[in-house]
Protein backbone atom coordinates (compact mmCIF):
# COMPACT_ATOMS: atom_id res chain seq x y z
CA UNK A 1 0.00 0.00 0.00
CA UNK A 2 2.94 2.33 0.59
CA UNK A 3 3.69 2.23 -3.15
CA UNK A 4 0.13 3.36 -3.81
CA UNK A 5 0.56 6.68 -2.01
CA UNK A 6 4.26 7.35 -2.41
CA UNK A 7 7.05 5.64 -4.25
CA UNK A 8 10.68 6.56 -4.88
CA UNK A 9 10.79 10.37 -4.87
CA UNK A 10 7.32 10.94 -6.33
CA UNK A 11 3.61 10.34 -5.78
CA UNK A 12 2.46 6.77 -6.10
CA UNK A 13 0.94 6.05 -9.49
CA UNK A 14 -2.19 4.71 -7.84
CA UNK A 15 -3.14 7.88 -5.98
CA UNK A 16 -1.99 10.01 -8.92
CA UNK A 17 -4.23 8.10 -11.34
CA UNK A 18 -7.13 8.37 -8.89
CA UNK A 19 -6.75 12.14 -8.55
CA UNK A 20 -6.46 12.74 -12.30
CA UNK A 21 -9.35 10.38 -13.07
CA UNK A 22 -11.59 12.07 -10.50
CA UNK A 23 -10.84 15.53 -11.89
CA UNK A 24 -11.43 14.51 -15.49
CA UNK A 25 -14.59 12.60 -14.52
CA UNK A 26 -15.90 15.75 -12.87
CA UNK A 27 -15.33 17.72 -16.09
CA UNK A 28 -16.93 15.01 -18.18
CA UNK A 29 -19.92 14.87 -15.83
CA UNK A 30 -20.40 18.64 -16.07
CA UNK A 31 -20.19 18.48 -19.88
CA UNK A 32 -22.62 15.55 -20.17
CA UNK A 33 -25.03 17.12 -17.70
CA UNK A 34 -25.31 20.20 -19.93
CA UNK A 35 -25.99 18.11 -23.00
CA UNK A 36 -28.40 15.59 -21.55
CA UNK A 37 -32.05 16.12 -20.70
CA UNK A 38 -32.32 13.31 -18.18
CA UNK A 39 -33.30 13.85 -14.57
CA UNK A 40 -30.50 14.95 -12.26
CA UNK A 41 -30.93 12.02 -9.81
CA UNK A 42 -30.70 9.46 -12.59
CA UNK A 43 -27.78 11.24 -14.18
CA UNK A 44 -25.91 11.57 -10.86
CA UNK A 45 -26.42 7.87 -10.15
CA UNK A 46 -25.05 6.97 -13.60
CA UNK A 47 -21.98 9.16 -13.25
CA UNK A 48 -21.34 7.97 -9.67
CA UNK A 49 -21.52 4.37 -10.87
CA UNK A 50 -19.06 5.21 -13.64
CA UNK A 51 -16.72 6.81 -11.13
CA UNK A 52 -16.86 3.76 -8.85
CA UNK A 53 -16.12 1.44 -11.78
CA UNK A 54 -13.20 3.67 -12.82
CA UNK A 55 -11.76 3.72 -9.30
CA UNK A 56 -12.17 -0.05 -9.03
CA UNK A 57 -10.31 -0.52 -12.32
CA UNK A 58 -7.47 1.74 -11.16
CA UNK A 59 -7.19 -0.16 -7.85
CA UNK A 60 -7.33 -3.47 -9.66
CA UNK A 61 -4.68 -2.33 -12.16
CA UNK A 62 -2.45 -1.16 -9.33
CA UNK A 63 -2.95 -4.49 -7.53
CA UNK A 64 -2.03 -6.47 -10.66
CA UNK A 65 1.01 -4.28 -11.38
CA UNK A 66 2.36 -4.50 -7.86
CA UNK A 67 2.04 -8.28 -7.47
CA UNK B 1 11.48 15.23 -12.22
CA UNK B 2 8.56 12.80 -12.18
CA UNK B 3 7.21 14.49 -9.07
CA UNK B 4 7.32 17.89 -10.80
CA UNK B 5 5.41 16.54 -13.79
CA UNK B 6 2.85 14.94 -11.47
CA UNK B 7 2.38 18.20 -9.57
CA UNK B 8 1.92 20.18 -12.80
CA UNK B 9 -0.70 17.71 -14.06
CA UNK B 10 -2.54 17.73 -10.73
CA UNK B 11 -2.49 21.54 -10.70
CA UNK B 12 -4.00 21.62 -14.21
CA UNK B 13 -6.75 19.19 -13.20
CA UNK B 14 -7.42 21.19 -10.03
CA UNK B 15 -7.57 24.44 -12.02
CA UNK B 16 -10.08 22.86 -14.42
CA UNK B 17 -12.25 21.75 -11.48
CA UNK B 18 -12.00 25.20 -9.89
CA UNK B 19 -13.07 26.84 -13.16
CA UNK B 20 -16.12 24.58 -13.21
CA UNK B 21 -17.02 25.61 -9.67
CA UNK B 22 -16.31 29.31 -10.32
CA UNK B 23 -18.56 29.51 -13.39
CA UNK B 24 -21.33 27.25 -12.06
CA UNK B 25 -24.23 27.15 -12.94
CA UNK B 26 -22.92 28.45 -16.28
CA UNK B 27 -20.52 26.37 -18.37
CA UNK B 28 -16.81 26.64 -17.75
CA UNK B 29 -14.71 28.13 -20.59
CA UNK B 30 -13.03 24.74 -20.93
CA UNK B 31 -16.17 22.98 -22.13
CA UNK B 32 -18.07 25.94 -23.58
CA UNK B 33 -16.76 25.61 -27.12
CA UNK B 34 -18.20 22.12 -27.53
CA UNK B 35 -21.71 23.06 -26.45
CA UNK B 36 -24.49 24.27 -28.77
CA UNK B 37 -25.23 28.03 -28.47
CA UNK B 38 -28.28 27.63 -26.24
CA UNK B 39 -26.28 25.58 -23.76
CA UNK B 40 -23.11 27.63 -24.16
CA UNK B 41 -24.80 30.86 -23.14
CA UNK B 42 -27.88 30.09 -21.01
CA UNK B 43 -30.66 32.66 -21.19
CA UNK B 44 -30.29 33.51 -17.50
CA UNK B 45 -26.67 34.44 -18.11
CA UNK B 46 -27.54 36.60 -21.12
CA UNK B 47 -30.18 38.45 -19.09
CA UNK B 48 -27.53 39.19 -16.45
CA UNK B 49 -25.27 40.60 -19.17
CA UNK B 50 -28.15 42.73 -20.43
CA UNK B 51 -28.51 44.29 -16.99
CA UNK B 52 -24.80 44.87 -16.50
CA UNK B 53 -24.08 45.80 -20.12
CA UNK B 54 -21.08 43.46 -20.19
CA UNK B 55 -21.09 40.53 -22.57
CA UNK B 56 -18.72 37.71 -23.28
CA UNK B 57 -16.84 38.46 -26.48
CA UNK B 58 -17.52 35.00 -27.85
CA UNK B 59 -21.26 35.56 -27.38
CA UNK B 60 -21.10 38.91 -29.17
CA UNK B 61 -19.17 37.34 -32.03
CA UNK B 62 -21.91 34.72 -32.30
CA UNK B 63 -24.63 37.35 -32.00
CA UNK B 64 -23.17 39.59 -34.70
CA UNK B 65 -22.58 36.71 -37.09
CA UNK B 66 -23.83 37.36 -40.59
CA UNK B 67 -23.60 34.17 -42.63
CA UNK B 68 -24.17 34.09 -46.35
CA UNK B 69 -27.59 32.82 -47.41
CA UNK B 70 -28.71 31.46 -50.76
CA UNK B 71 -32.23 32.45 -51.77
CA UNK B 72 -34.19 29.58 -53.33
CA UNK B 73 -35.13 30.02 -56.98
CA UNK B 74 -38.61 31.27 -57.79
CA UNK B 75 -40.67 34.23 -56.71
CA UNK B 76 -41.85 33.11 -53.29
CA UNK B 77 -41.64 35.51 -50.38
CA UNK B 78 -38.71 34.72 -48.12
CA UNK B 79 -38.54 34.89 -44.37
CA UNK B 80 -37.14 38.27 -43.32
CA UNK B 81 -35.49 36.90 -40.19
CA UNK B 82 -34.30 33.77 -38.43
CA UNK B 83 -36.66 32.54 -35.75
CA UNK B 84 -39.97 30.93 -34.95
CA UNK B 85 -43.26 31.85 -36.59
CA UNK B 86 -45.49 32.82 -33.69
CA UNK B 87 -48.57 34.07 -35.52
CA UNK B 88 -49.94 34.85 -38.96
CA UNK B 89 -53.14 36.76 -38.27
CA UNK B 90 -55.06 38.71 -40.89
CA UNK B 91 -56.32 42.19 -40.13
CA UNK B 92 -57.73 44.65 -42.61
CA UNK B 93 -56.70 42.62 -45.65
CA UNK B 94 -53.10 42.35 -44.48
CA UNK B 95 -51.51 39.24 -43.09
CA UNK B 96 -49.05 39.87 -40.26
CA UNK B 97 -46.49 37.07 -40.20
CA UNK B 98 -44.66 37.37 -36.90
CA UNK B 99 -41.19 35.88 -36.55
CA UNK B 100 -39.81 35.79 -33.02
CA UNK B 101 -36.04 35.84 -32.68
CA UNK B 102 -34.21 34.36 -29.75
CA UNK B 103 -30.88 35.47 -28.28
CA UNK B 104 -29.15 32.73 -30.26
CA UNK B 105 -30.58 33.55 -33.67
CA UNK B 106 -28.72 35.42 -36.36
CA UNK B 107 -29.98 39.01 -36.13
CA UNK B 108 -29.52 40.28 -39.68
CA UNK B 109 -32.76 40.75 -41.60
CA UNK B 110 -33.19 40.16 -45.30
CA UNK B 111 -35.62 41.39 -47.89
CA UNK B 112 -38.47 38.94 -48.56
CA UNK B 113 -38.98 40.22 -52.11
CA UNK B 114 -37.27 42.08 -54.90
CA UNK B 115 -38.54 45.62 -55.30
CA UNK B 116 -38.02 49.25 -54.53
CA UNK B 117 -37.88 50.59 -50.98
CA UNK B 118 -40.53 53.27 -50.83
CA UNK B 119 -40.26 54.15 -47.16
CA UNK B 120 -38.22 53.53 -44.03
CA UNK B 121 -40.27 54.72 -41.08
CA UNK B 122 -39.19 54.93 -37.46
CA UNK B 123 -41.63 54.49 -34.63
CA UNK B 124 -40.88 55.16 -30.99
CA UNK B 125 -42.70 54.08 -27.88
CA UNK B 126 -45.57 56.43 -28.75
CA UNK B 127 -46.51 53.96 -31.46
CA UNK B 128 -48.31 51.99 -28.78
CA UNK B 129 -51.00 54.65 -28.68
CA UNK B 130 -51.76 54.26 -32.32
CA UNK B 131 -52.70 51.58 -34.77
CA UNK B 132 -50.60 48.77 -33.41
CA UNK B 133 -52.18 48.29 -30.01
CA UNK B 134 -54.47 45.49 -31.09
CA UNK B 135 -51.63 43.25 -32.20
CA UNK B 136 -50.32 40.65 -29.83
CA UNK B 137 -46.76 41.08 -31.04
CA UNK B 138 -46.86 44.69 -29.85
CA UNK B 139 -48.86 44.10 -26.68
CA UNK B 140 -46.16 41.77 -25.42
CA UNK B 141 -43.62 44.58 -25.50
CA UNK B 142 -43.97 47.34 -22.95
CA UNK B 143 -42.34 49.99 -25.12
CA UNK B 144 -41.63 48.77 -28.63
CA UNK B 145 -39.28 50.60 -30.91
CA UNK B 146 -39.73 49.91 -34.59
CA UNK B 147 -38.47 50.46 -38.08
CA UNK B 148 -40.94 49.72 -40.85
CA UNK B 149 -39.58 49.20 -44.33
CA UNK B 150 -42.06 49.23 -47.17
CA UNK B 151 -40.98 47.57 -50.40
CA UNK B 152 -42.95 48.15 -53.59
CA UNK B 153 -43.36 45.12 -55.80
CA UNK B 154 -45.31 44.54 -59.00
CA UNK B 155 -48.03 42.95 -56.86
CA UNK B 156 -48.26 45.77 -54.35
CA UNK B 157 -46.36 46.85 -51.26
CA UNK B 158 -44.87 44.42 -48.77
CA UNK B 159 -43.62 45.72 -45.44
CA UNK B 160 -41.11 44.45 -42.91
CA UNK B 161 -41.26 45.68 -39.34
CA UNK B 162 -38.16 45.35 -37.19
CA UNK B 163 -39.24 45.53 -33.57
CA UNK B 164 -37.26 45.73 -30.39
CA UNK B 165 -37.92 46.90 -26.86
CA UNK B 166 -37.10 50.28 -25.42
CA UNK B 167 -34.36 48.60 -23.37
CA UNK B 168 -32.46 47.55 -26.48
CA UNK B 169 -33.82 50.22 -28.87
CA UNK B 170 -31.10 49.74 -31.45
CA UNK B 171 -32.16 48.96 -34.97
CA UNK B 172 -29.90 49.42 -37.96
CA UNK B 173 -31.35 49.70 -41.45
CA UNK B 174 -29.03 49.29 -44.38
CA UNK B 175 -31.32 50.39 -47.22
CA UNK B 176 -32.71 53.79 -48.10
CA UNK B 177 -35.84 55.12 -49.71
CA UNK B 178 -35.71 54.74 -53.46
CA UNK B 179 -33.17 51.92 -53.35
CA UNK B 180 -33.79 48.77 -55.35
CA UNK B 181 -33.42 45.62 -53.28
CA UNK B 182 -33.04 42.07 -54.41
CA UNK B 183 -34.76 39.05 -52.94
CA UNK B 184 -32.80 37.94 -49.88
CA UNK B 185 -30.67 41.09 -49.69
CA UNK B 186 -29.59 42.27 -46.26
CA UNK B 187 -31.83 45.14 -45.13
CA UNK B 188 -30.92 45.69 -41.50
CA UNK B 189 -30.16 44.33 -38.09
CA UNK B 190 -31.87 44.49 -34.71
CA UNK B 191 -29.36 44.58 -31.91
CA UNK B 192 -30.70 42.38 -29.12
CA UNK B 193 -34.07 42.66 -30.77
CA UNK B 194 -36.71 40.07 -30.75
CA UNK B 195 -39.43 40.40 -33.36
CA UNK B 196 -39.74 40.85 -37.08
CA UNK B 197 -43.14 41.16 -38.73
CA UNK B 198 -43.75 40.63 -42.41
CA UNK B 199 -46.84 42.39 -43.71
CA UNK B 200 -48.16 40.87 -46.91
CA UNK B 201 -51.49 40.82 -48.73
CA UNK B 202 -53.96 38.39 -47.16
CA UNK B 203 -54.47 36.84 -50.58
CA UNK B 204 -50.93 35.42 -50.64
CA UNK B 205 -50.77 31.70 -49.90
CA UNK B 206 -48.88 31.01 -46.69
CA UNK B 207 -46.26 28.24 -46.83
CA UNK B 208 -45.43 28.15 -43.12
CA UNK B 209 -47.46 27.56 -40.00
CA UNK B 210 -47.33 28.79 -36.45
CA UNK B 211 -44.42 27.12 -34.66
CA UNK B 212 -42.34 26.63 -37.82
CA UNK B 213 -38.68 27.52 -37.77
CA UNK B 214 -37.60 29.89 -40.56
CA UNK B 215 -34.26 31.21 -41.82
CA UNK B 216 -33.81 34.71 -43.21
CA UNK B 217 -33.40 34.80 -46.97
CA UNK B 218 -33.69 31.02 -47.30
CA UNK B 219 -37.12 29.87 -46.15
CA UNK B 220 -40.06 30.52 -48.44
CA UNK B 221 -42.93 31.73 -46.29
CA UNK B 222 -45.58 32.68 -48.86
CA UNK B 223 -46.36 32.58 -52.55
CA UNK B 224 -48.98 33.78 -54.92
CA UNK B 225 -48.47 37.53 -54.83
CA UNK B 226 -50.66 38.60 -57.72
CA UNK B 227 -50.80 41.80 -59.68
CA UNK B 228 -54.07 43.53 -58.76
Amino acid sequence: MSGFLWTADHLGWGIFALAVFTGLWLLLSDFCWRLTRSRITRFAATMATGWIVGVALILFGFYIASR
Amino acid sequence: MILAVQIVILCLVAAAALLCAFYFPYPSPLIRRWLPPRKRWPEMQIRRWLKSGKFQRAFLRHFYSDPERAAPPGSTLLAPADGLVTSADVCGGIRYLVVALSFWDMHVQRSPVAGKVISVESHGDDFMDGEGREFAFLREKTCPVQKRLVIATDAGPVAVRLITSLAARRIETWVHEGEEVTRGQRIGRILLGSTVVLELPATAKLLVREGDRVWAGETSVAEGLTVP
